[in-house]
């Protein structure tokens, strides 16, 4: 998902404790549908409780954002609110790709073959109605802030440290600096080790920081080249030009000007390509949010996951005792004063 | 514009007393001197610094704000000897910070103003009791304290100013009675503070040579002192912690 640029922006990679005391505004769908994905049994069943419901996500916001508030990090969540009409079509091209990872998947198990199956499994996430509203619950219970985004997070997230109330954006994808995120840091909440697909391997995943306006001198483009760019190989909104990478397409606007010249010379078009450009670079987003941290809700905790959905009380114990240990629960806001 | 010489140690003393608190910092000019006001990023510490244009030997500045990277800035200002003189200028041309030294120049990026945290606004708290003491002895009882915990009480029992820190074993208590301090105003004053945030706070308030405390019950306490010779006031404003237990 998202647009595909690692190959022309310098990442540095860096430990999460460097992040500690920053507010970083996480894409809250991108990281649940990374829970999804790789939260898994080894023949690539996704975690589930008593009824069969997935939990994956449930863990991963626990377990993963307690990593966070323990290297002292301070996340706000950023949800997506309505999608822009013309990612209809990715969308729909998402669902029949999974429909068919899950169908493969279920293949491959009976197959035996493992690492098959979680491959597919893996390609297979989708997203279930409630699993935001959960994944929300908990945020809440743990007493994190979540933002609601009015259309895509990403832009949401982006805004959010360009008027100085986030450090970074995180994401896994490059949209966020399409959408002008002078700081987005990757890997957040995938940090530690990886398993490679089709393969008995684990690597070590790091955090790491990309910086806009670096990325942007360092190839001598604009921020508005970057978009165009960004359209020649391919975003959430549009297909992309065929056998065209980022490498090529940063040449191609280089040569060409923009995105525009680009096609004419090649004579296609893109799709409501104004429209992508404008989406772009004005995003629908919003000031009205609050940033505040709540207190640690424990009973809530451990109800909605043990009780409800049959995770481990002592796993869950574990985490909390680490999350008052790093959230430091006593300590007051000068929120209430004002 | 922007162009100001002030000696190093004022210098020093003002980065300071705001790094203590944010990395990053928005310095409002105007021809009458700077204004700073951050919180930092848990919301829980908040400063507020103004320092007059007569602390500086020069000061010419216009209406404006400057971004600044407070860790780079006190970086360099190592270099400066203590009795030295410092020059600073803004290159409008480059947006970059000039920074003179006995024939050293620097050239200091800034930073985009809107991409530092918000400032606050300042709660106006009416607080019960005031209590002055020197820097020194502020700063003593931090350290005091932190032998036995990481965070602190501090309250007012008629006219007594006293202070205690309860470990997982050990426990410490200092009184200082009215003839030991500068100054007291009684009142109900009861208030936990994590010790984290005040020792950065003594870093610089214990520098000075009046400290005034303000304190209520259950409240923030408000930090009050001179810097740049007096010609600079630093005021603090810390979020206290709820007693456990």
């Amino acid at each position: 998902m998202g647009v595909e640029l690692g190959d022309i922006f310098n990442r540095h990679e860096i430990e999460l404790r460097d992040l500690s005391g920053k507010v970083v505004a996480v894409d809250a769908y991108n990281t649940l549908y990374q829970f999804l994905s790789i939260i898994r049994q080894r023949d690539g069943t996704p975690l589930k409780n008593s009824r069969g419901e997935v939990t994956s996500h449930l863990s991963g916001f626990l377990y993963r954002t307690t990593n966070l508030i323990e290297a002292g990090i301070k996340p706000v969540f950023v949800f997506d609110g309505r999608p822009p009409h013309f990612k209809a079509r990715t969308l729909e091209a998402r669902h029949k790709t999974r429909d068919e990872a899950m169908h493969r998947w279920q293949e491959a198990v009976v197959a035996g073959e493992e690492e098959e199956a979680f491959v597919h499994a893996q390609a297979s996430s989708h997203l279930k109605e409630g699993m935001v509203e959960e994944a929300k619950t908990l945020l809440g219970y743990m007493g994190l802030p979540v933002v609601q985004a009015p259309s895509e997070g990403e832009a949401q997230a982006a805004h959010m440290v360009l008027s100085g109330d986030a450090d970074f954006a995180a994401s896994q994808d490059y949209d966020s600096l399409l959408f002008g995120a002078p700081r987005v840091v990757r890997n957040l909440t995938v940090t530690g080790k990886r398993k490679l697909p089709r393969k008995n391997i684990f690597i070590d995943v790091n955090p790491e920081i990309i910086d806009l306006a670096e990325g942007l001198d360092a190839n001598g483009i604009t921020r508005e080249q970057l978009i165009d760019i960004g359209l020649l190989v391919g975003t959430d909104y549009n297909p992309g030009l065929k056998r065209v990478g980022p490498k090529t397409a940063l040449k191609l606007v280089k040569q060409y000007g923009g995105v525009e010249a680009v096609l004419a010379e090649k004579g296609v078009g893109i799709e409501n390509l104004q429209e992508i450009k404008d989406l772009f670079l004005y995003p629908e987003v919003t000031s009205d949010y609050k940033i505040s941290w709540g207190p640690l809700k424990e009973s809530d905790i451990i109800d909605f996951l043990c009780m409800k959905h049959d995770f481990s009380q002592v796993r869950v114990q574990g985490a909390l005792n680490r999350l008052i240990e790093a959230s430091d629960a006593g300590q007051q806001t000068l929120d209430q004063w004002f | 514009m922007f162009k100001a010489i002030i000696e190093s140690e004022k210098l020093k003393e003002t980065i300071e007393a705001v790094s203590s608190i944010v990395d990053e910092a928005k310095l409002n000019l105007t021809p009458d001197g700077l204004t700073i006001r951050a919180v930092d990023p848990a919301n829980v510490a908040m400063v507020s610094l103004t320092i007059k244009s007569n602390a500086f030997e020069e000061f010419t500045a216009t209406d404006g704000e400057l971004g600044v990277d407070l860790n780079r800035l006190s970086d360099i200002m190592g270099m400066a000897e203590k009795a030295e003189t410092v020059e600073l200028e803004l290159d409008e041309e480059s947006h970059k910070l000039v920074i003179r030294m006995s024939g050293l120049t620097y050239k200091i990026a800034l930073l985009d103003p809107a991409s530092i945290r918000k400032e606050p606004k300042i709660p106006q708290l009416e607080l019960p009791a005031s209590i002055t003491l020197s820097g020194n002895d502020m700063k003593r009882a931090v350290k005091a304290a932190e032998k036995v915990s990481d965070h602190i009480t501090m309250g007012v029992d008629g006219e007594t100013f006293y202070l205690e820190a309860e470990g997982d074993s050990d426990r410490m208590r200092l009184d200082m009675l009215k003839d030991q301090l500068i100054g007291i105003k009684s009142g109900d004053a009861h208030s936990l503070f994590s010790l984290d945030y005040l020792s950065d706070m003594v870093k610089s308030a214990g520098k000075a040579n009046e400290v005034t405390l303000e304190l209520g019950k259950d409240f923030p306490v408000k930090i009050n002192f001179q810097i740049a010779g007096g010609s600079g006031e630093v005021n603090y404003l810390l979020a206290p912690r709820i007693e456990s237990d």
